[in-house]
């Protein structure tokens, strides 16, 4: 063999997602020393202790009325998710309309804490308020993922139909028809997250499970918490033997009967609540349009975007961006580990599990448990957003990298996984996380109902000073940052469409 | 029947056949819209002028690339009421059995009502003229299988039953029979002859296009070279054209 002519200076320019990922990382270094995250708490290990002899000895017994809360779980979820399709699937169809995307949008950005904090003050603790609050930003979801399924579908079935049948017979065949299986598929996966949504609507005392954890993590029963967890994680772990498609109607039926009673609304509240209690002070005050006084509305207003909003918008960002860096580690790491591609099959059936666990308990609980270990800081908010998204990321990649078939070569596993599956998933990871980020941002807003000082910490502070105005005014901002979130990271990255993930 | 006088087509115009919506959504489909950069000049037909009459049976023949897709879906354009297209992008609905991709065809024939309970529980009569067209066209699958189960073949020919089932006097088909052996070709053929007045069709098979059809007429860079009407042509000039075509 000839000698190579030597060649000195070559450079190999870092890829595209190298980039991202690296971008990332810096951005999440350079506000690191900004974030409150020192560690408070130096004794840990009583908590600790505690909290695992929990574990192991949870008790299912301890729950009053926990058949019931059971049942109010499945079936605001089961109400909300089918009023959700009645609203978003119409709209689905004139979603490409700029008003109706930007409306969506707008309804979507705001949390179901958030919705049903709104609805509480007009309905009461009744059954109302946790279907509107899952159904409202359901429905715009439904809108927006079923617009990109069907905007992504093929056309040549339309194109090969006859011209002159009528249109709805046109698009029933040529376009529902092909479509139908990816939307099932997305409204069970919405299913599940609607009974997340469910018992997280339990911490602002909507009686679904949600409740009775709370309360069994707030007074430290850490056996009756462990054991609605189980029960919490067994339920939507086996949601497809227990709600196969087919059974949906029935169970709405069912749903709809075991509600419990709808209390009339009192007509008298709502009139309020529109007409004075959401009004500013400065129009509430005041007797006739003639007599607002606009300085005051100025002033007020603008002590709530300098005092409040900012430094929540700020507080949410970086809460955001350090928790979308730890999202990446906790990514790759449990795809690694759940893998069959890297393990006997086994070892994969236990780490699945892990995902399983990581992505069915709620963020709340989570951050109240590293709350109790770490101490107040932002840092128990970063791990359990980077646990929960992590383990969601990591379930859609695993499945993903399990499909792709072996490379018929002579290499080892270990090479195989960073030569072959690795490069082929990697950006559908990313930008899997990326679309995520959006989500992150708007799950902020449960922490702040803990303490942290996110945008959902004024708002829930708002709430309970019954300062409904301000609450509303720090609601539209939350909306308004998640929108420009949305559009930014779309515009900048070029994000292709993977809708299937959102959530 | 008709006349088309100097044609010009280029390639964004009859990318979007049929319904005319904006391309950009079929990106990707189309391998000649990658090679061409400047994709809005790219032209694919010139100065093409032809007459075909009622009842003739015309076979398109070219090598590839020589614009007999874009001239065969301009045809169908402007025919489109009175024809039934066979596409080589097939078109079927992958989620949808047998029965209800031919069934596409009729519905036109319906009401949108009848078209969506049929969609649910098949009618009786539908099912036993589908039945009837499978068998003719040689394909012995349960009807209610998905089509995404199907062999090449086998997705070719429940292309070419709905486009028979359209029962229109005009045919027109692109490359209808390219994944089927040369016998059920003929015999397909026969077919399609038998239940249309007019036929249009895409051939690669140059023997049968000369044999079995009227009129066979050539394209080759977007321009008519060879006419049977005008001119009698044999197989040896077609060859050549081929071969010229394939060295130039």
């Amino acid at each position: 063999m000839p000698q190579l002519q030597q060649v000195k200076n070559t450079t190999y320019p870092l890829g595209y997602w190298q980039k991202v990922t690296l971008s990332i990382w810096l951005i999440a270094l350079v506000i690191l020393p900004f974030a409150d995250i020192e560690i408070v708490n130096f004794d840990p290990y009583l908590e600790l202790t505690l909290m695992s002899q929990g574990l192991m000895a949870p008790d299912f017994f301890a729950t009053e009325y926990l058949f019931q809360a059971i049942i109010q779980t499945v079936n605001f979820a089961i109400i909300g998710v089918c009023l959700g399709l009645i609203l978003g699937v119409p709209l689905a169809l004139i979603y490409q309309h700029p008003i109706v995307s930007s409306c969506c949008s707008f309804l979507r950005a705001i949390h179901e804490i958030f919705w049903a904090l709104l609805f509480l003050q007009v309905f009461g603790l009744s059954p109302m308020t946790g279907i509107l609050a899952i159904a409202i930003p359901f429905a715009a979801t439904f809108a927006r993922v079923f617009f990109d399924i069907i905007n992504q579908s093929s056309d040549s079935p339309l194109e090969s139909i006859d011209s002159r049948a009528d249109i709805i017979s046109r698009y029933t065949y040529g376009k529902i028809a092909q479509v139908l299986p990816q939307i099932m598929a997305y409204t069970r996966y919405r299913f599940e997250c609607a009974l997340r949504s469910s018992a997280v609507l339990g911490f602002i005392g909507m009686p679904t499970l949600g409740f009775y954890m709370e309360t069994a993590f707030k007074q430290g029963n850490y056996s009756e918490g462990a054991a609605l967890l189980m029960i919490f994680i067994t339920l939507i772990g086996t949601i497809r033997y227990w709600c196969p498609p087919k059974l949906l109607g029935v169970y709405l039926v069912i749903a709809c009967v075991t509600l419990v009673e709808i209390p009339a609304v009192d007509s008298s509240l709502l009139v309020r609540f529109i007409s004075q209690d959401i009004l500013p002070p400065a129009f509430a005050n005041a007797a006739s349009f003639a007599e607002v006084q606009w300085h005051s509305l100025y002033i007020w207003f603008s002590d709530i975007i300098t005092g409040q909003a900012i430094p929540g918008a700020i507080a949410t960002i970086t809460l955001a961006l350090l928790a979308l860096a730890a999202t990446h580690f906790v990514t790759l790491n449990a795809h690694a580990v759940a893998s069959n591609k890297l393990w006997p099959a086994p070892l994969t059936w236990l780490a699945q599990l892990m995902l399983l666990i990581g992505r069915c308990v709620p963020e709340y609980i989570l951050a109240f448990i590293f709350l109790m270990l770490l101490g107040p800081s932002m840092l128990p908010a970063i791990i359990a957003l980077a646990i929960h998204n992590g383990c969601v990321i990591a379930y859609l990649a695993v499945r993903q990298s399990n499909a792709i078939a072996p490379q018929q070569m002579q290499i080892s596993k270990f090479n195989q996984f960073n030569y072959h599956i690795m490069p082929s998933i990697y950006p559908n990871i990313m930008a899997l996380m990326l679309y995520r980020f959006e989500i992150i941002v708007r799950e902020t807003a449960v922490f702040g109902i803990l303490g942290i000082m996110t945008l959902g910490f004024y708002i829930d502070s708002s709430f309970s000073e019954i300062r409904y105005s301000s609450a509303l005014v720090l609601i539209s901002c939350t909306a308004l940052l998640n929108v420009a979130i949305d559009i930014l990271s779309r515009r900048l990255l070029k994000l292709p469409k993977t809708s299937q993930a959102s959530c | 029947m008709i006349t088309i006088d100097k044609l010009n087509l280029h390639y964004d115009k009859t990318a979007s056949y049929n319904i005319g919506k904006s391309t950009d959504k079929n990106k990707g489909k189309n391998p000649s819209r990658k090679s061409g950069k400047n994709k809005a000049s790219t032209q694919v037909i010139f100065d093409l002028s032809l007459t075909i009459n009622k009842s003739e049976k015309v076979a398109i023949i070219g090598p590839s690339g020589a614009g007999k897709s874009s001239l065969l879906h301009h045809l169908y354009q402007t025919l489109q009421s009175r024809a039934a297209l066979c596409s080589q992008r097939q078109g079927l609905v992958d989620n949808l059995s047998i029965y209800h991709n031919v069934f596409m065809g009729a519905l036109a024939r319906h009401h949108c009502l009848y078209n969506l309970i049929n969609l649910i529980k098949p009618f009786k009569q539908n099912l036993n003229d589908i039945t009837a067209l499978c068998q003719q066209l040689e394909l012995d699958q349960p009807l209610d299988k998905k089509v995404d189960k199907l062999s090449g073949g086998q997705r070719q020919r429940v292309a070419l039953a709905r486009a028979l089932y359209q029962q229109q006097e005009l045919f027109i088909g692109d490359e209808p029979f390219s994944a089927l052996d040369p016998l059920m070709t003929s015999r397909l053929l026969e077919t399609v002859f038998a239940q249309h007045n007019s036929v249009i069709m895409v051939m690669h098979d140059r023997e049968l296009a000369m044999t079995a059809f009227d009129r066979v007429i050539a394209l080759d860079k977007g321009r008519l070279v060879l006419d049977s009407n005008q001119q009698s042509i044999n197989l040896q000039q077609i060859t050549q054209l081929f071969q010229t075509s394939a060295v130039a």
